[in-house]
């Protein structure tokens, strides 16, 4: 036992290179990982190493089935589960560890390139940037070069198994691509993708409570982009829904669960022109899907619209997404609200913001109607004190009445908030909307980029006649918000965008911006619509999968003959050696067994009467020429010809 | 650790009886081959090795993945994956097709140690050739890489257990290179045949002369020479013998020659060892032509049929030694 886990320092040649395989498949994962399995990896790598350079034993079974329990256990324990990218990550990141702990022969290093094969394909899982694509391509080359070093000799120099590596991925490539272009893809997925909640995404949340947050932290990050078919829609227009709420306790507003609506081209009248476009949408990890006010169709699967007109999806949004969206800027929604509907959207908690609804009250009074009502309140905060702020004053219990008349600072929560509440005071069914409005457009790639600063809040108003009609209340205060298309955050010059000094800086950001949309758009968004119009583009009629599946089977065999052929080429005999080739084939089809050491003269003399003796003198002498005289590539060619033209006869 | 399950006790057998089968199919099929013989693609098996098939199971597994999350970039890497496949199923093969394979010859054994075949490798093609080896006899030989127009000798080793002669009827060559995903190999039948000569018995009984032979050793030991006068010297004498001093004369080599070595030539005859069994008889006589050859003397053997004159050097021990390895044998063929 002791004996069969000593070490003889066989593997020092090739055990660095897995290790560098594991280490590059791993680096992805590094921000990720708890600190305990990356430090626990790297010393069970160094004292590997130590290991087998002092020909030390490897630790015995015991306590190698100790680490595994514990390592399974802290996993557990860290993550609550062992499903998910992120535990099965630490999983394969500590059975690596063990793993490298008992190999003791070069062929056990296949089980740590395997993980390694495992460790690329999940850090893509986690993220698939521009540079992802390289990183993969080198991750492949180190795990490759790693493999051919289990088996290399010793003394083979870097440089060479690094370049035979990279030959090796390179014959690969061509057919990868004709691979990952003709695979059939499919929309559904076989099992449902657990949702990695540890990893919390900014963006809009569920609820809103104005006054809750003291200051907004307004991120650069990108939440989507949005390529028209035809112009792009007027910044007034550019309000991308994505849920509505309607409860509200006098300091939260809420909303809820997002119900199939069978019946909502019903109460839905589309007006005008339609708006086309296709939205890139980063991962939400929620249901919510953007679209412009408001979509009428949409062309992905599993994609419904709500009762109040927002999309959601049956599955959490966990990765980039892309989809078609028609929209129509001009609408009626709900024109004749039941009763019933109203009321939902007219609840106020007793005994709450008491000033807020006093007001509202006698200003509804003053008011000759419900439209005038609207302006008169949309006057009040554009006439009055009423700023705009992104660090507003914290409000206590009565948010609405503490905003409207001490504080008057705020964003467009506290504004959609307090016009809402207002509103429903005088009778007038209100709700506020979530989503992101505005966005900025790449002249690289014209199109827009909204990102998450560019969320908003906004209300609407249902008023007798024309149904719901939506009213920002945030544009009375700070029309330039809306009018730019730009966002606070950025107006407050807290990004690149705008007030950034250097133009070069501005450039390079939108190139970059406009190379990841590109990204977006043809490496990661390429699933079964892309594919289908990437067919058609090619010729294909009707694409279908068993027509796409034919196409697969017909480039690899197409790629991998030119493959077969390359090899033949570099196998291939230099010339003098390639006349002796020919020159045997000549001597097989004679038939005639030729002796030890006759000399080809001797055997020309001794066919002459089996086989026409002109063609055996002319081949003979070619042979001759091309493989003792100077002859060179002319005289193979020439007796390529003559052993290609001789067939065994009898003379005549 | 493997365990010991009786109910696939028969699948081993199987495996064996479908080998079997195989090889004499593609002996068949291939007829005898040359002692030179260029590999030509049909010449050449491949399969999937273990680790080939684990591949082809993790990149099968890593495609309904990439199919699940729909991530294109998983996609790449699992066909990058199953394209390395093809590459190393095809440069497998390539590495073996074109090569030369030639018989270089097989040194005589006595029986009981084995016989090293010996089998050049040689590449004629412009790339290298990495990672071939040989298989087919005791053990499989180690493996070698040839450069462009390299040229390696690797040996097949095959204990002889009898003498007389010694068969390697097939031997393979193979390579799993690059990445041992497939393993590829050829047959070759050669037919070929190496000289056994009979084990050297251990204990002999003392040849006829051994006395006299012994007296002069004990006579050198002393230093007291019974110099009998100078002959021409032959190829196989000692050059402790050569005469320095007379060749520093005349230019030309002298062999000493002592009395007591040549005029008491020793007879080792088959006959006169009766009493012991006939393979026992050739042991033992093998072993006084060893011996005797060691000492630089001169003996004669004595076979049924068959009689080699006092001499001694190289050409006398070969062809005594292969008289005596193929005793019996040339009779009957």
């Amino acid at each position: 036992m002791t004996r069969a886990r000593g070490t003889d320092g066989s593997l020092l040649s090739s055990l660095p290179w897995t290790l560098a395989a594991l280490a590059v498949a791993a680096l992805p994962h590094l921000p990720y990982l708890p600190v305990w399995i990356t430090a626990a990896s790297i010393g069970c790598a160094a004292w590997r190493i130590v290991i087998e350079k002092r020909r030390m034993s490897l630790p015995p079974a015991w306590f190698r089935g100790g680490l595994a329990l514990g390592g399974f256990v802290s996993v557990y324990m860290t993550y609550g589960t062992i499903s998910g990218v992120g535990p099965g990550t630490s999983l394969l990141a500590v059975m690596a560890a063990l793993k490298l702990l008992e190999a003791r022969k070069r062929r056990d290093q296949f089980v740590l390139l395997f993980i390694a094969v495992f460790l690329n394909m999940s850090a893509l899982l986690r993220e698939q940037y521009v540079w992802s694509l390289p990183y993969l391509l080198l991750s492949l080359v180190v795990t490759m070069a790693a493999w051919l070093r289990m088996s290399a000799p010793a003394s083979q120099p870097v440089r060479q198994t690094i370049g035979v590596a990279t030959r090796f991925v390179g014959y690969a490539l061509p057919l990868a691509v004709a691979m990952w272009v003709f695979f059939p893809r499919i929309a559904i997925p076989f099992w449902s993708v657990p949702i990695d909640t540890s990893s919390g995404v900014t963006g809009l949340s569920d609820t809103m409570s104005p006054g809750d947050i003291t200051s907004l932290s307004q991120s650069d990050r990108v939440a989507f982009r949005v390529r028209f078919d035809a112009g792009l829609p007027e910044p007034r227009d550019r309000y991308w829904r994505a849920l509505v709420l309607h409860r509200f306790n006098g300091r939260t507003w809420s909303g809820s669960s997002p119900v199939l609506d069978h019946r909502f081209r019903d109460r839905t009248e589309f007006v005008g022109e339609p708006v086309d476009y296709e939205i890139t949408l980063e991962p939400t990890r929620t249901q919510r899907l953007m679209s412009l006010d408001i979509p009428e169709s949409w062309n992905l699967g599993r994609t419904h619209v709500s009762r109040t007109n927002t999309l959601w999806r049956e599955l959490p949004v966990d990765q980039r997404s892309v989809y078609r969206v028609r929209s129509y800027p001009r609408y009626r929604l709900d024109a004749d609200l039941s009763e019933f509907g109203k009321s939902w959207y007219l609840g106020l908690p007793e005994g709450r913001n008491p000033k807020a609804r006093e007001l509202a009250r006698s200003m509804r009074a003053d008011a000759t109607s419900d439209r005038d009502y609207v302006d008169r309140v949309l006057t009040m905060f554009n006439v009055e004190p009423y700023s705009y702020t992104l660090e507003p004053p914290a409000l206590g219990a009565n948010p609405v009445d503490a905003f409207l008349f001490d504080t008057r600072r705020g964003f467009c929560e506290h504004y959609a908030s307090a016009f809402a509440v207002m509103m429903r005071a005088a009778g007038i069914p209100a709700r506020i909307v979530l989503g992101y409005q505005g966005g900025e457009v790449n002249p690289l790639g014209d199109y827009l980029i909204v990102r998450q600063a560019d969320a908003h809040a906004w209300t609407e108003v249902w008023l007798d006649g024309s149904g719901w009609e939506r009213i920002d209340p945030t544009a009375a205060v700070a029309p330039e918000r809306i009018e730019s298309g730009r966002s606070g955050a950025v107006l407050d010059g807290a990004s690149w965008g705008v007030n950034a000094h250097s133009r070069l800086a501005y450039r390079v950001g939108m190139a970059w911006d406009a190379l990841n949309a590109r990204w977006n758009e043809f490496v990661l968004a390429y699933g079964p619509e892309n594919q289908k119009r990437f067919m058609r583009w090619l010729g294909f009629e009707n694409p279908d999968w068993q027509r796409l599946l034919l196409t697969l089977i017909g480039a690899v065999a197409a790629l991998v003959t030119i493959l077969h052929v390359l090899l033949i080429l570099r196998f291939r005999p230099p010339p003098h050696d390639r006349a002796r080739q020919l020159y045997e084939r000549f001597v097989r089809r004679t038939g005639v067994q030729p002796r030890p050491g006759e000399t080809p003269l001797e055997f020309e003399s001794r066919v002459g009467n089996t086989v026409d003796p002109r063609a055996a003198s002319k081949i003979t002498r070619a042979y001759l020429d091309a493989r003792y005289g100077d002859g060179g590539e002319g005289a193979v060619a020439e007796l390529h010809k003559a052993v290609r033209a001789f067939r065994r006869r009898a003379p005549a | 650790m493997r365990l010991a399950s009786p109910s696939l006790s028969w699948l081993p057998d199987i495996r064996e009886k479908t080998a079997t089968r195989v090889r004499g199919w593609a002996r068949k099929r291939q007829g005898q081959d040359s002692l030179v013989t260029t590999l030509r693609p049909g010449r050449v098996y491949i399969l999937p090795t273990g680790v080939g098939v684990v591949f082809g199971i993790m990149a099968f597994a890593m495609l309904l993945g990439a199919m699940n999350y729909n991530n294109n970039l998983a996609f790449l890497l699992t066909f990058a994956l199953v394209a390395l496949g093809f590459v190393s199923m095809h440069n497998c093969q390539r590495n073996l097709v074109g090569l030369e394979i030639a018989f270089a010859g097989v040194e005589p054994v006595f029986a009981g140690d084995p016989a090293q075949f010996r089998i050049a490798l040689n590449n004629r093609a412009k790339n290298r050739r990495c990672q071939i080896w040989l298989t087919g006899g005791d053990q499989a030989s180690y493996s070698v890489d040839l450069p462009r127009g390299g040229s390696e000798v690797l040996v097949v080793p095959v204990t002889a257990e009898r003498r007389g002669r010694v068969h390697l009827q097939r031997f393979a060559v193979r390579t799993r290179y690059p990445f041992e995903l497939f393993r590829a190999w050829a047959w070759l039948h050669m037919d070929l045949d190496g000289l056994v000569y009979p084990s050297l018995a251990t204990r002999p009984p003392l040849p006829p002369t051994s006395v006299a032979a012994l007296g002069h050793r004990q006579h050198d030991a002393r230093g007291e020479e019974d110099f009998a006068g100078l002959r021409k010297f032959q190829r196989g004498d000692s050059p402790s013998n050569v005469a320095w001093k007379a060749y520093a004369r005349a230019g030309q080599l002298f062999s000493k020659r002592f009395s007591g070595s040549d005029t008491s030539s020793q007879w080792f005859d088959f006959e006169a060892l009766a009493g012991y069994e006939p393979e026992d008889r050739l042991s033992i006589l093998a072993r006084w032509v060893v011996d005797a050859d060691r000492r630089g003397e001169d003996y004669g053997l004595r076979l049924p049929g068959r009689e080699f004159a006092p001499a001694h050097g190289a050409a006398q021990r070969l062809s005594c030694l292969e008289a005596l390895a193929l005793f019996g044998e040339d009779a009957s063929a």
